[in-house]
């Protein structure tokens, strides 16, 4: 059941992660916890928040930068390798790994599209211990060129682990055929043969970290149980001699799409067909009433409880997956429906039958209870995932990301809670349109 | 600048109210038979475990992964009171759902729920265990989903993965735990309805179902649950007796030839060793100084990613870590009568064209040699401190939501654990206990070998098997350089010996691998 199980998680984080949390219905913050927000002259934001469990926390370090700020020629997947060299330690403390296992430290990052994320859980006593570490690594992580080579290796090794299936082939494509300027063109992971010149790039990371790892492109979000004065103190302490310097990276943007594009590409191993319907979508904003409606709708139309799956899915067996990916980013980007077609012969006209589904959520609205039910699934969809410190922490990091504060959080689900079928309907109109379409389709190789 | 908010009072809000020991415990309630309510009060959430005593290792020959199936089929198909589409609809308000997962003993059926929606959400669930339509419609999808992964998706996605369940696979030949709880594509396409309900009534009597439940439960909930599964008739279940453990005597190689970049690699033996029995904690202590999940400073991580650059990561286990590419959150309800140890060496690239197989061999001698190193030396007394330290906090980890807490009670309950000697409570206890002599005992006993299964997925294994053959030396470069003392030990690596016969050494092709039995 792995594969499947996998599966079926996707399905049911669409409800939250693809199209977020829904506001209380009474216009308060859904946002529940105690806050203490504070900012230092240097730019640095953070966040304090009781909750968790007790005697433990989670810190998170989320800086505004990821593969979106990757601009220049063939250094694609540098915000990813750099988050491998934070990791590689400093001066004062050249063996980070080392200390954060003496105290049992749950550590990790991980790199999207619009951000690097750092995190350690561990024990609320060794607060200090974690402000000084991290605050250390962030301004004067030094690694020798050797290390660098070294882990470029590693980098690869990771590139290689996804590269040959066939859903990082399709999304490869995808991109290529709806970016032509912007960096969302490349996946966070790079173009291979960035990748593999990562080696000769020494000197470029050494700018990288001197460009985006500043503080006015840093916030610190802590979750857990301890004292706020105490973390406060602490904070302006290790960080305060942090110089400013943030280089905001030139992004290009992207020329408008005004006629629909089409792609296909042939994969060498066995796979089913898949099918995908993308439109370029706005960027992320809290209060933006046809992005948020654009987020919803790609549940209420294309999800587990829509009418197509239950036509396409359950009843014709036509297709054995049907998920849409509504979920904006910081910069406009792409939105996605993909389908997994049982029968070669049947793709056009699945193409089609989905395609005739778009129309008419542009001329018909859905019914009260569908959307009453959807902003229900947001909101429990978000409660539920506030159970651990650092789910805490990544339940706020997208409005972190896309505006440098948590407030938006709440913003958002006022915003969803106030929309009306009508807006449904306006987002479909205004975003599901032929001139933002680019349909892509993979197929097995000979057939 | 600051601001500062207070709120309270929300129902949301609410923090898990039990201290930070209930972290390593929970708060376990053994009670009735055949129930564990781990009440948590204050807990805004509600999590099921229903655990049934059936699994893989009860597929009937030629129906391999019929216990898969009949779990998948009651987790996502119809009921007789609802659609599957209309429990879609119903659930969805909800943002929760309900799931199977089968491993080769044992059958959970988990779910979580805010409490403001416990009833709604358990008449549902309850609905799918006891009373499951049987559709043929349902029945036609999950089978044809379950096809598309076996034929597709299990073979062509991700090797690593693959790797390891070829490892099993390998390792358990002649036994019930031998075939992938999903099956092989022949022994599912025979599998029938009338074959899943006979299955389901065989297996899913109420003496062989245990309920758990825990988080913010009402008064009586754990009993009424309870009664509910007691609608459902008395059975007899044989038990499946435990694979014998034996370790292999040779070194027995199988490479599935692909077309690729990089070789996955898992290597390992059966092992004696079940949570909570003799040197368990011992040889987690070894472990995880070997080669923990995912953690940097693991001496196989160290010396094939951190030294070298040469993957992502490797690691080690002595329980199933299914699906580790995708997870850090140690797994729960895998719990066997057997298990193995097992080395992973994530994919390794070729670095420029045709030196894959060198590299491929060099990281499998560098863990095989520091495998034999720990074997031979023992786990030196500093180091044994500083991995019992780390294990003692970062326990604290395990167990670190209702859902979590409540499955490792359910494994407790398999291993015959009681309150109070589980293993989430058991860990600091038990690591603080352990002096160098007995834990340098257990490595010998555990890790000592004479033999080894060893899976490569990579391209030209004819190839591959020629060097292995050869006996040659298998040295690597690097895009930098290297310390004078890594480069002497890469000279011991790359000719470290690993001796197999060609007889020894099997080639599939991955269009055949899990074909059949």
């Amino acid at each position: 059941m792995r594969a499947l199980l996998a599966a079926t998680l996707l399905a049911c984080a669409s409800l939250g992660a693809l199209a977020p949390p829904a506001a209380a219905q009474t216009g308060e913050d859904i946002f529940p916890f105690e806050t203490h927000r504070f900012e230092l002259d240097n730019g640095l934001r953070v966040y304090l928040i009781h909750a968790g469990s007790p005697g433990m926390l989670a810190y998170a370090s989320i800086v505004r930068t990821g593969a979106r700020d990757e601009v220049e020629q063939g250094v694609t997947g540098f915000a990813h390798f750099f988050e491998h060299m934070m990791f590689r330690g400093t001066a004062k403390y050249p063996n980070f790994d080392g200390i954060t296992e003496s105290f049992g430290g749950n550590r990790n990052a991980n790199t999207s599209q619009d951000r690097t994320f750092y995190y350690i859980v561990a024990g609320s006593e060794y607060l200090e211990k974690i402000v000084d570490l991290e605050s250390d690594r962030f301004q004067n992580l030094a690694y020798s060129e050797p290390d660098f080579r070294t882990e470029a290796g590693a980098i690869l090794g990771e590139y290689q682990q996804g590269a040959y299936s066939s859903f990082s082939m399709l999304d490869r494509t995808v991109r290529e055929t709806i970016f032509n300027t912007h960096t969302y063109r490349h996946q966070v992971i790079g173009f291979e043969a960035d990748v593999r010149a990562m080696p000769e790039q020494y000197q470029y990371s050494l700018d990288f970290f001197k460009r985006f790892y500043r503080p006015e492109n840093v916030v610190v979000v802590v979750v857990g149980d301890f004292d706020f004065a105490q973390a406060e103190a602490l904070i302006r302490q290790y960080y305060a001699g942090w110089a400013p310097g943030y280089q905001a990276p030139a992004v290009p943007a992207e020329p408008e799409q005004t006629a629909p594009r089409t792609a296909s590409v042939e994969y060498r191993g066995r796979t089913l067909p898949m099918l995908t319907l993308n439109w370029m979508a706005p960027g992320w904003n809290a209060t933006d009433r046809v992005g948020v409606a654009l987020e919803i709708l790609g549940d209420i139309a294309f999800g587990p409880n829509s009418d197509v799956y239950r036509k396409l899915v359950i009843d014709e067996q036509r297709l054995q997956a049907l998920q849409a990916g509504f979920g904006l980013s910081r910069d406009p980007d792409f939105i996605q429906v993909m389908a997994m077609v049982s029968d070669p012969a049947d793709v056009p006209a699945i193409e089609a039958e989905l395609l005739a589904e778009v129309e008419r959520f542009k001329e018909e609205l859905v019914d009260e209870k569908t959307l009453a039910d959807t902003k229900s699934a947001m909101r429990y969809g978000f409660l539920m995932r506030l159970e651990t410190h650092l789910n805490v922490a990544n339940a706020v990091a997208r409005a972190i990301i896309n505006t440098g504060e948590l407030e938006p959080t709440n913003d958002y689900y006022r915003t969803l809670a106030s929309l009306t079928v009508e807006d449904v309907r306006e987002a479909a109109r205004q975003i599901l349109t032929e001139g933002r379409r680019t349909i892509v389709t993979l197929t097995q190789a000979g057939g | 600048m600051t601001e500062h908010r207070r709120k309270g009072g929300a129902r949301v809000a609410l923090l898990s109210a039990f201290a930070i020991g209930g972290l390593l415990s929970g708060c376990v309630d053994a009670g009735q038979e055949g129930t564990i309510a781990m009440a948590e009060e204050g807990s805004p959430f509600v999590a099921f475990n229903i655990w049934v005593k059936v699994g893989s290792q009860n597929d009937p020959q030629g129906k391999e992964g019929l216990a898969t199936l009949t779990a998948n089929l009651l987790g996502d198909g119809s009921t007789q009171q609802d659609s599957y589409q209309q429990i879609l609809e119903k659930l969805y308000p909800m943002a929760t759902g309900y799931g199977a997962q089968v491993d080769k003993e044992m059958t959970v059926f988990r779910g979580t729920v805010h409490v403001d929606n416990l009833e709604a959400f358990y008449g549902l669930f309850k609905n799918a265990l006891l009373s499951p339509a049987f559709s043929e419609a349902d029945f036609e999808r999950v089978k044809s989903q379950t096809l598309n992964y076996l034929e597709r998706g299990r073979r062509y996605n991700r090797d690593e993965d693959l790797g390891k369940q070829l490892l099993y696979w390998m390792a358990y030949e002649g036994t019930p735990y031998q075939h992938p709880e999903e099956g092989y594509v022949q022994s599912v396409q025979s599998i029938t309805l009338d074959d899943v309900r006979a299955f389901y009534e065989k297996f899913y009597v109420r003496n062989n179902i245990v309920v758990g439940v825990g988080g913010g439960l009402p008064a009586g909930f754990a009993e009424r649950v309870r009664a509910d599964i007691d609608t459902r008739p008395e059975g007899v279940v044989e038990e499946v007796p435990p694979p014998a453990v034996v370790k292999p005597d040779r070194v027995r190689v199988l490479i599935v030839e692909k077309e690729t970049d990089a070789s996955a690699i898992s290597l390992g033996f059966p092992t004696e060793l079940v949570r909570g029995g003799p040197d368990f904690y011992a040889m987690k202590l070894a472990n995880a100084w070997f080669g923990d999940h995912r953690n940097s400073f693991s001496n196989l991580y160290q010396v094939i990613r951190e030294r070298r650059g040469m993957n992502y990561g490797d690691y080690s286990y002595i329980e199933p870590y299914p699906n580790g590419s995708a997870t850090q959150d140690r797994p729960v309800n895998f719990s066997r009568r057997s298990n193995l140890f097992e080395i992973w060496i994530r994919p390794i690239s070729l670095t420029q064209p045709g030196n894959l197989h060198q590299r491929t061999l060099f990281a499998t001698r560098a863990a095989w040699r520091e495998l034999d190193r720990l074997v031979a030396n023992g786990l030196p007394q500093d180091q044994l401190e500083r991995t019992r330290r780390y294990l003692h906090d970062f326990s604290l980890n395990y167990g670190s939501t209702v859902s979590r807490r409540l499955s490792y009670a359910v494994d407790d309950a398999f291993y015959g654990l009681g309150p109070g000697a589980g293993y989430l409570a058991s860990i600091r206890p038990a690591l603080a206990a352990l002096d160098k002599a007995t834990v340098d005992a257990a490595i010998k006993k555990h890790f000592g070998y004479s033999g080894m299964y060893v899976v490569f997925i990579t391209s030209d294994a004819e190839a591959l098997k020629q060097l292995l053959l050869s006996g040659e030396a298998t040295p690597i470069t690097y895009a930098g350089e290297q310390p004078a003392e890594i480069q002497q030990e890469d000279l011991e690596i790359a000719a470290y010996p690993i001796e197999v016969a060609a007889e020894d050494i099997r080639i599939m092709d991955i269009s055949q691998v899990f074909e059949s039995r």
